[in-house]
């Protein structure tokens, strides 16, 4: 378990579910910032309905101006905290700013967000607007394990990041056609017998995060993996290694750990 | 052991891709009930994925598939777990109408919190009333705005049609709107305020109270209390008694709070402050338009008397709405079957 903490970054705030089952699950929260983001754009939203509403009533009401004044002024008041709670309890803890950003409002509990929770986390936007710019909440927001402005806390909700994910195919480094290792199969089953889990992985998660490497510590990390692994896991001859970027050979090794179903059945 | 990854990929991707089109289904219609087959499948592939993604948390180090496994057992959890409001429960308009009555039987439920509310007003109006009794220094501090510290020239004002608006229905009308937007906002404040655990909303209550003691005391010792009355109460029967609903509903979270989160019936709670907060923003939307098109107006046009009369009945219409509609029984009665934060 410390493991897998250890692959996630220390500042990404999680909601961890144990389910009736004893399954556990994790949803990662959203923080400030995309908050924000979503916000603003929901807010643009409601101006240019609430203006586009306001010339149509001024049209409507062109020879009694007063009588539109009052209708905007209580159709913005009404759109304002409506909005989003409408649009959250309707669509699944949503709006289209939460859409667009990628978050959801779901139930602290793991399920969906409720229509009264929606209207309570909406209405309590009047406290958490405080004293200007959403400044109670941003700083709620920041102190809370969960995440959780004052409306989220009185509702019971949390805000999720649903950044989208790639589908469960296959890693395009796994995919190579050709395996130079598999023509030395003993070598191969040596390093497969050989490579403990942990090793293995740290190869995998090291080709997983190629691009996020910077060229100097990609070239040397992968150059320290390939020297260990042929030095003290499984040499594979000379004449093939120096044939070989290190890159290349890491990723032959993989294959051979993981992918390759030819040596499963050796 | 190491997990083969791309084994287990081409084993289980199938049933993945079988639940993502089940969920997929179902979160497109959130009414649609499950059919006993359905049900069954869901359940089969929830278990499946769940040890799925315990696989994949102990045997590889593979965030992305991790990732994709666990929302996918997240959205099948919430599928199976919550049950959502079928189509009929939310679209029954006559279900907006309920809150009609439903409001002052939330309102007697939690007649303790609205007391409360009602006594910190009521300091803060002796606060404020005694303190321009007996310290006239205090003004100046307690009644900023000259109408309020000169009732004499507010009064003659009026009484020369400086403030009149009768010739303009329209001014009246922009005056309500902005008058009734207002009102809710201070109102709402004070409602969530409660997350203070109520410091917040007993503060705004006393600073209220301490106005309203200070101006009735003031208009009253300079020999227009009569004015005053007329031209606070036929809004005001709705607008006081809406704030301290406020107040009221404030107190109510403050103490629902301050429960044990495993004492807290929170889906009950969170109606019964929503029925609070939908009821006093009704009454302030009438509090709005009677201030703006008829407290506005002063004798001649509108007799005092019949201003008085106007705003009694008003107070007496709501005491006896609050205290009789909705669900008959004692107070007792109701305060025993109430919810459970209420107790």
């Amino acid at each position: 378990m410390s493991d897998l903490q250890s692959t996630r970054s220390p500042t990404t705030a999680e909601l961890t579910i144990a389910t009736p089952e004893g399954v556990l699950f994790r949803l990662p929260l959203a923080g400030v910032a995309p908050r924000l983001y979503a916000m603003l754009f929901d807010a643009a939203i409601v101006l240019g309905t609430v203006n586009g509403l306001g010339w149509l009533i001024y049209a409507i009401f062109a020879k009694a101006p007063g009588f539109g004044a009052m209708f905007i002024t209580l159709a913005e008041f009404a759109i304002g905290f409506a909005y989003g709670a409408l649009m959250e309890g309707y669509w699944n803890g949503q709006t289209i700013g939460k859409r667009l950003f990628h978050l959801r409002v779901i139930d602290q509990t793991g399920l969906p967000l409720r229509m009264e929770q929606a209207w309570v986390r909406n209405l309590m936007r009047v406290f958490d607007a405080l004293p200007l710019a959403y400044l109670v909440g941003g700083v709620s927001v920041l102190c809370s394990p969960l995440r959780q402005r004052f409306g989220d806390r009185v509702a019971g909700t949390v805000v999720v990041r649903e950044t989208p994910l790639p589908g469960p195919g296959e890693e395009s480094w796994t995919r190579q056609k050709y395996n130079s290792f598999m023509n030395y199969p003993a070598v191969a089953m040596r390093l497969r017998r050989a490579a403990t889990p942990e090793l293995a992985s740290l190869i995998q998660d090291a080709l997983r995060r190629r691009n996020e490497l910077a060229p100097y510590a990609r070239r040397e990390i992968y150059r320290e993996l390939a020297a260990y692994l042929q030095s003290e896991v499984a040499s594979f001859p000379d004449e093939l290694v120096e044939m070989l970027s290190d890159e290349q050979y890491l990723i032959n090794a993989v294959g051979a750990l993981f992918g390759d179903q030819r040596l499963s059945k050796l | 052991m190491i997990l083969d990854l791309e084994r287990f990929r081409a084993q289980a991707r199938p049933r993945w891709s079988k639940l993502e089109a089940l969920l997929s289904a179902l979160e497109s219609r959130p009414d649609r009930r499950l059919q006993p087959a359905e049900a069954e499948q869901l359940q089969e592939l929830y278990a499946q994925t769940a040890a799925d993604l315990n696989r994949v948390t102990h045997g590889a180090l593979a965030p992305e598939l991790r990732q994709y496994i666990e929302r996918l057992v997240a959205r099948a959890y919430a599928e199976l777990y919550y049950s959502p409001p079928t189509r009929s429960k939310i679209w029954q308009p006559r279900r907006g109408l309920r809150i009609l009555t439903e409001f002052p039987e939330a309102f007697r439920r939690q007649y303790r919190h609205f007391a409360l509310a009602l006594l910190i007003t009521v300091l803060g109006s002796a606060l404020g009333g005694f303190a321009v009794r007996y310290d006239p220094a205090s003004v100046d501090v307690l009644l900023p705005a000259d109408y309020l510290r000169n009732p004499g020239q507010r009064v003659d004002q009026e009484s020369k049609g400086q403030n009149r608006h009768l010739d303009s229905a329209q001014i009246e009308a922009a005056f309500s709107a902005q008058l009734i937007t207002h009102n809710i906002q201070v109102a709402l404040l004070a409602a969530a305020l409660g997350a203070t655990f109520g410091i917040g909303t007993a503060l705004l209550l006393f600073e209220n109270g301490v106005l309203l003691g200070a101006v009735a005391v003031r208009y009253t010792q300079q020999g227009f209390g009569l004015f005053v009355t007329a031209w606070l109460l036929p809004h005001g029967a709705f607008e006081i008694p809406s704030i301290l609903i406020a107040g009221q509903a404030g107190f109510y979270l403050a103490r629902l709070l301050l429960r044990r989160p495993e004492d807290r019936d929170m889906r009950r709670a969170m109606h019964e402050w929503l029925l609070l907060v939908g009821g006093l923003a009704l009454m302030l939307v009438w509090a709005g338009l009677m201030e703006a098109f008829f407290s506005q107006h002063h004798a001649p046009v509108l007799p005092y008397g019949l201003k008085v009369a106007v705003g009694a009945g008003e107070l007496v219409l709501l005491t006896t709405y609050l205290l009789l509609i909705g669900r008959r029984g004692t107070i007792a009665e109701d305060h025993a079957n109430a919810p459970l934060e209420s107790k």
